[in-house]
């Protein structure tokens, strides 16, 4: 079995040129050939072209296989970003879209959130990413709830049949943040 | 340690429930801070501890049945994905044995750059351990969040160094994240030397970031703590162990680096998804940067030798764990120097990688992972495919001595607040950074948050 390639750019995780000029950064986590795992980069790949050319003009798209702190800390100040990302904790197939700057208060207060297997939650991540940038992180995160990981296996059933619904909120999630971006530069 | 509910005197069992002010009760349903899901469960009876119990729910991952079938370049790939944080100790231990089985021999330089990569594994692991995981106990934080707030110049040295392992990890195995560049024979493609060229210049100052890292760490105020674990590790004559070496323990085996099986077993044990592993005579023993450093102190980079000595630590790393966070430092400082190094030295081999042909067998290997020891043996069949595979990681060989060393530890802070107590134990889980995910090779991630 061979690992499978997509044609998203890699984080450039380690590198220092940042690319200052753009507006939204869609972090796009998971890994294609762990089954429901890949469902944001599913999603990414079909939504991408379909986007309007004013959006795409001010994004950046990252794939980050797990999320990454660096991912987070070299954020320009006026860039909002978007986190997509399948998880668990959620009813499969079930989208939720979570403010950046709610996550940590979550995490603290252990509601009921999405878990994923990042090497620290991604509240704690958003928590010390806007400690260290001190300020808060602007943009969201959209999840959908995943129910087989499995290592070599496709996309569940009910994931590949929310997929339509799942690109749409990574569309909203980016309008908005491109939104919340262009505010902030005004 | 399990032990079988109690019984007094009379034969009779005793009351279930603790005694105030006698008896004491510890849980801690989910620990955090620690890589994957397990739980703590200690109970104190009369002073004496008959329960010292790290569970792993975490659910089983099943990586020894996917593999089967399999090629040898194929495992490679699968087996990185047991981690995130350690895949190259996975890579290396699986990649060495096949190579062992086909008599391969590989370019010196391909032998060097492996050291690199490992090199930037420990650079990465251990930089998060230290700092985001560890470091909040040692300076009376919860957590990394609530650290960053007060100690902000800590938590950014932290993690440009974790940056400068990532950086290496992405030049060499095309990813920070599950390498893939690593082959049977060499690599896929092996990298300029002007490639290298901004990891030599960033890790300038990951070795004065690591010196201060160690200046740190060697200043922490440590529980008292004194118990002399069976270490083991391996030994290299002239090398600090990563690939090759001896599998020596300091209660006298030693043995090949292929036949770990001659001297350890793993066993099932009730109430974790994880197997943990004994010496054939039931003996519990320490792995990972303590171990190492007791037993192959002679081969440290000379930074990280003086740096050491300058910390007048080295007897207690031995028998006091909640050290191990001075001898991570070190190792930290010795993997940079190491990998600046070897960069300075390289010279890039005509070829990536050198042709091979698979062959039935016994293929086995251990390597150090960062957190000890990690042991890989194949089987393979007429076709050159995988009939059977044994991985062995550290977290599950560890997890005896934690489970000692809760047992040991727990008495000395029963007269503290019961709060500050958990923490204690908490932390002393903590010192052995486990990575509980990696002790089951979980396949499907079901556990959910309590609400």
């Amino acid at each position: 079995m061979y690992l499978l390639r997509d044609a998203l750019p890699g984080s450039p995780r380690g590198a220092t040129n940042v690319n200052p000029t753009r507006a939204v950064r869609l972090l796009v986590c998971g890994s294609a050939d762990r089954g429901d795992d890949g469902a944001a980069l599913s999603a990414v790949a079909g939504l991408l072209a379909g986007l309007p050319p004013h959006l795409l003009s001010v994004m950046e798209v990252r794939r980050c296989e797990q999320l990454d702190l660096e991912d987070l800390l070299d954020l320009p100040d006026t860039t909002a970003c978007v986190i997509a990302d399948a998880v668990i904790g959620l009813p499969v197939g079930q989208i939720v879209t979570i403010p950046l700057s709610e996550l940590p208060d979550r995490d603290a207060a252990a509601l009921p959130i999405p878990r994923s297997s990042h090497v620290l939650p991604i509240g704690q991540l958003v928590a010390i990413a806007q400690v260290m940038r001190d300020r808060p992180l602007e943009g969201s995160f959209v999840g959908i709830g995943g129910r087989s990981f499995g290592f070599g296996r496709a996309l569940g059933r009910p994931v590949r049949a929310a997929l339509p619904a799942y690109r749409c909120a990574i569309e909203a999630a980016l309008i908005n943040a491109a939104a919340t971006a262009e505010q902030r530069t005004l | 340690m399990h032990v079988t509910p109690e019984i007094d005197a009379a034969g009779d069992p005793r009351p279930s429930g603790p005694r105030p002010g006698i008896d004491h009760d510890f849980n801690v349903a989910y620990i955090t801070r620690v890589e994957g899901e397990g739980s703590l469960r200690l109970r104190v009876r009369d002073g004496g501890v008959v329960e010292a119990r790290l569970s792993i729910f975490e659910a089983p991952r099943y990586f020894e049945q996917l593999v089967i079938g399999r090629t040898p370049d194929e495992v490679i790939d699968i087996v990185s994905r047991i981690c995130g944080i350690c895949p190259v100790a996975y890579q290396m231990s699986a990649v060495h044995g096949f190579e062992d089985l086909f008599e391969i021999e590989v370019d010196p330089e391909i032998r060097a750059l492996r050291r690199l990569l490992y090199c930037g594994e420990w650079i990465q692991s251990h930089a998060l351990h230290i700092y985001l995981l560890h470091a909040p106990d040692f300076l009376g934080y919860p957590s990394a969040i609530a650290m960053a707030a007060d100690h902000k110049p800590i938590v950014a040295q932290g993690l440009a160094i974790k940056k400068v392992g990532n950086q290496i990890l992405s030049t060499l195995g095309g990813r920070a994240i599950h390498p893939i560049s690593v082959r049977v024979g060499g690599f896929s493609k092996v990298p300029t030397a002007a490639a290298l060229a901004p990891l030599r210049e960033a890790l300038d100052g990951a070795v004065d970031a690591a010196m201060e890292t160690v200046r740190m760490v060697a200043g922490f105020e440590v529980p008292e703590y004194h118990r002399e674990p069976n270490l083991v590790s391996l030994v290299h004559p002239t090398e600090y162990p990563y690939n090759h070496g001896r599998i020596v323990s300091s209660d006298g085996v030693d043995l090949p680096v292929d036949r770990w099986d001659d001297a350890f077993e793993e066993i099932q044990v009730e109430g974790t998804n994880a197997l943990q592993a004994r010496t054939h005579d039931g003996g519990v023993y320490l792995l990972g940067p303590a171990a190492r450093l007791t037993l192959s102190p002679g081969t440290l980079h000379p930074l990280a030798a003086e740096a050491l000595a300058e910390t007048g630590l080295g007897d207690v790393i031995r028998t006091n764990i909640y050290w191990s966070i001075a001898a991570r430092a070190i190792e930290l400082l010795h993997a940079c120097a190491e990998a600046r190094d070897i960069i300075d030295g390289y010279h890039r081999p005509a070829e990536p990688r050198v042709k091979w042909t698979a062959r039935p067998g016994r293929a086995a290997w251990a390597t150090e992972a960062p957190r000890g020891l990690l042991f890989h043996r194949y089987e393979l069949d007429d076709r050159g495919r995988i009939a059977g595979a044994q991985i062995v990681p550290p977290t599950s060989q560890n997890q005896a001595a934690i489970e000692a060393d809760l047992a040991a530890f727990a008495p000395s802070v029963l007269d503290l607040p019961h709060e500050e107590a958990t923490l204690r134990l908490e932390q002393l889980i903590r010192s052995y950074d486990p990575c509980i995910s990696c002790a089951t090779h979980f396949l499907d991630l079901r556990v959910e948050r309590p609400t």
